[in-house]
């Protein structure tokens, strides 16, 4: 077992989890969707991006822009939520709301590849 | 006197052949054109209109291809109606002749072969993958050309007949294998297939003339001097006249396939071991054929003949001659202490020659009908006799196949297969010449090695160059100082520290070849490593000489950490163990 291994999958999974966490509900409707699952799976995403800088494989290089993309996607989201409600108490409106899950189901597929790849990764190196 | 390509010659002919089509074309609008313009149309408000001369040129074009609109713009008057009449038939005529002769034009013989030509240029020009120049496409082109295709690797192919260009088109290549029928010993067919291509590996001059082929050999390593030419050839004289080139190879498919007959019948462990490694279909590694110790029957003395009793000979192999014309001859030679029968090899011939105590019969003439014969009546005096045929032309596979011989061996073939190794994997040459110059005993070494590793399947050549392109981690770890044995980089990294059933058959390093190299043995950079192994375990391998982190964990059998944060965990850690192991030992 290796611990790089673990540290890294336990992260990427959890990007992945918080992301559906954040994007399942109503595309729309404000109440299903949480600001704080949000700004978590950015920060988990942005940890999980710092561990794989370094690796020279071809496997790495990908992981590495899958988490890239997936982390532009979440930003841009979480920056919408911003604009879209300065206040900052409540929550933006439904046109916008709908914009911000759509954007955050892109970082989803970003996200899921991420996770395939990984899984694939270890199953093919069978040690 | 300027230089004239395919392209400048298709122009030239199109031009000659559509000059008068054009004109006569040109003539008929103009009259027909201006005529239309010129005639009084319909009384508008008692002024009489005429048509201007694009409405003119509109009703021309429309009528003379017989499109037909009907009278456009307006309305004719009947002197319009007239020259309609004069317009559509002399238009209809001249375009007819034009189209006739551009029909006339694609039919042409000349045109044909130009466009051939310059179309054949023009796709050996653009190609940009290595390809190999085959002049002659006959039973060993076409069997060259197959085992390339199985190697994906192109060819441009050069013949004088074209039938056997024609028979090209229909074969199902996996690479694209351009041919052209054009006699291949003019220089200017040789610079169109890309003798002066930088793609260009080789040249190999197969034709059935043995002086085309020195003409090929010549001209093309005039052409290009670095070019790799191998040529066939027959004749003492021309294979002198060859050698004296280097970069040239020469193939004799009589002194090889007298080779491969000498080791079937004494060196059975290595023919057994060729005809595995070139993929002889039937063939299993570390089953020769049992061959009986004893004198053999040679039926035909030709130029063949005499190879297969020089090779027998000299190896202290008794050989007994059936030739119908061998005494005229004999003397010469100056063997005398062979039995000859002059006769045809029929049963009165091999009972002459002591077929009941003669260890096999070689039936190497070159017909046939004739070989097929005599293993007929061998089968009917001593079933215990084995047999060896000569198989020439490539349309009697099938009664070969029935005919049920020990040995059969079709000289295109064996040829095809020699010039094939030499092509894609000449170590594999190299290793069975050397073996052949070796005890026997490494050979059978060799097998049980490559039995232990391949087991029952097919053999799976494969080479590898420990350059940055082919083999990026080890090459990286080269350049780093460290050192590489090839134990170490053929451990499986599914199972360490357990080897991948692989072998590794021979290195070539800066132009000169390591046999057989051990597990010990150190790799350099820019060594050529060929592999036998069964299949899937080149992918297996390929993943440890490109990942550095595979690479790494077979010669360690540690999994370094990948990203920098954990690299610098594992250094503060080895750097804290370390200092701890120095503590240790000031404290004793």
């Amino acid at each position: 077992m290796n611990v790089e291994r673990v540290v890294f999958g336990f992260f990427i999974i959890l990007t992945l989890s918080l992301n559906v966490a954040f994007v399942s509900g109503g595309s729309g409707a404000a109440p299903h969707h949480n600001v704080w699952i949000l700004t978590l799976a950015i920060i988990v995403n942005l940890v999980a991006i710092g561990l794989k800088l370094g690796d020279r494989s071809q496997t790495g290089a990908l992981l590495l822009a899958s988490g890239l993309v997936a982390g532009l996607l979440l930003i841009t989201a979480r920056i919408v939520w911003i604009v879209a409600d300065p206040a900052g108490g409540g929550a933006p409106p439904a046109v916008d709301m709908a914009d911000i899950v759509a954007i955050a189901t892109g970082a989803l597929v970003a996200n899921t590849l991420a996770t395939l790849i990984l899984v694939g990764d270890t199953l093919l190196a069978r040690r | 006197m300027t230089q004239t390509s395919d392209l400048d010659r298709v122009t030239m002919i199109v031009l000659r052949y559509m000059r008068r089509p054009l004109f006569a074309l040109l003539f008929v609008y103009s009259v027909g054109i201006m005529g239309m313009a010129l005639m009084p149309g319909r009384v508008v408000d008692g002024e009489t209109t005429r048509m201007n001369l694009f409405h003119a040129f509109y009703f021309f074009t429309y009528t003379a291809t017989t499109t037909g609109f009907g009278e456009l713009p307006d309305g004719f008057s009947d002197e319009q109606r007239l020259w309609t009449i004069f317009c559509l038939y002399t238009g209809v005529i001249a375009w007819f002749y034009a189209l006739g002769s551009v029909i006339g034009l694609f039919q042409n013989p000349h045109f044909n072969q130009a466009m051939e030509g310059f179309r054949f240029a023009r796709k050996v020009e653009r190609n940009v993958d290595p390809f190999v120049i085959l002049c002659g496409f006959g039973d060993t082109g076409s069997l060259l050309a197959r085992g390339l295709s199985d190697h994906r690797m192109r060819a441009v192919i050069l013949d004088v007949d074209p039938e056997r260009i024609k028979a090209l088109y229909v074969r199902d290549y996996s690479v694209a294998m351009p041919g052209l029928c054009a006699d291949a010993g003019a220089p200017k067919q040789l610079l169109a297939a890309g003798v002066e291509h930088p793609a260009c590996r080789a040249l190999v001059a197969l034709t059935n003339d043995d002086d085309t082929n020195l003409k090929i050999a010549v001209m093309a390593r005039h052409m290009n001097p670095h070019l790799r030419v191998i040529c066939r050839s027959t004749s003492a004289r021309h294979e002198a006249n060859l050698k004296a080139l280097d970069s040239v190879t020469v193939v004799d498919p009589f002194e090889i396939f007298a080779t491969l007959v000498y080791w079937a019948i004494d060196r059975p462990a290595l023919h057994n071991l060729n005809a595995w490694l070139v993929g002889a279909q039937g063939v299993k590694l570390g089953v020769p054929v049992q061959v009986p110790p004893g004198d053999w029957i040679l039926c035909g003395y030709g130029r063949m003949g005499h190879w297969l009793r020089d090779s027998l000979e000299a190896h202290g192999v008794g050989v007994r001659i059936i030739d119908p014309e061998v005494a005229a001859e004999e003397p010469q030679t100056g063997h005398t202490r062979s039995l000859v029968v002059e006769a045809h090899a029929d049963q009165a011939a091999l009972v002459a020659a002591g077929i009941d105590d003669a260890a096999g019969v070689i039936a190497a003439t070159d017909r046939d009908a004739d070989n097929l014969s005599t293993l007929l009546s061998v089968t009917a005096l001593n079933p215990a006799a084995f047999r060896i045929v000569r198989h020439n032309s490539h349309e009697n596979q099938l009664a070969f196949d029935a005919a049920s011989a020990d040995l059969v061996l079709q000289h295109s073939l064996t040829t095809a297969r020699r010039i094939l190794k030499l092509l894609i994997s000449p170590l594999v040459q190299e290793l069975i010449d050397w073996l052949a110059a070796r005890d026997p005993v490494e050979t059978q070494a060799l097998v049980t090695r490559l039995q232990a590793a391949v087991g029952t399947q097919a053999p799976h050549l494969w080479s590898v160059r420990l350059v940055a392109a082919q083999a990026p981690a080890v090459s990286e770890w080269l350049q780093a100082g460290e050192s590489l044995a090839l134990g170490a980089l053929l451990r499986d990294a599914r199972a360490f520290p357990d080897r991948l059933p692989c072998e590794a058959l021979a290195v070539r390093r800066a132009g000169r070849a390591v046999m057989l190299p051990g597990s010990e043995f150190s790799l350099c950079q820019d060594d050529e490593l060929l592999f036998c192994s069964g299949h899937g375990v080149e992918s297996m391998l390929q993943a440890t000489l490109h990942n550095p982190y595979t690479l790494r964990y077979v010669l360690t059998g540690v999994d370094m950490p990948s990203g920098y944060l954990f690299a610098w965990l594992e250094r503060r850690r080895r750097r804290g163990d370390d200092a701890s192991a120095h503590d240790g030992s000031h404290r004793q």
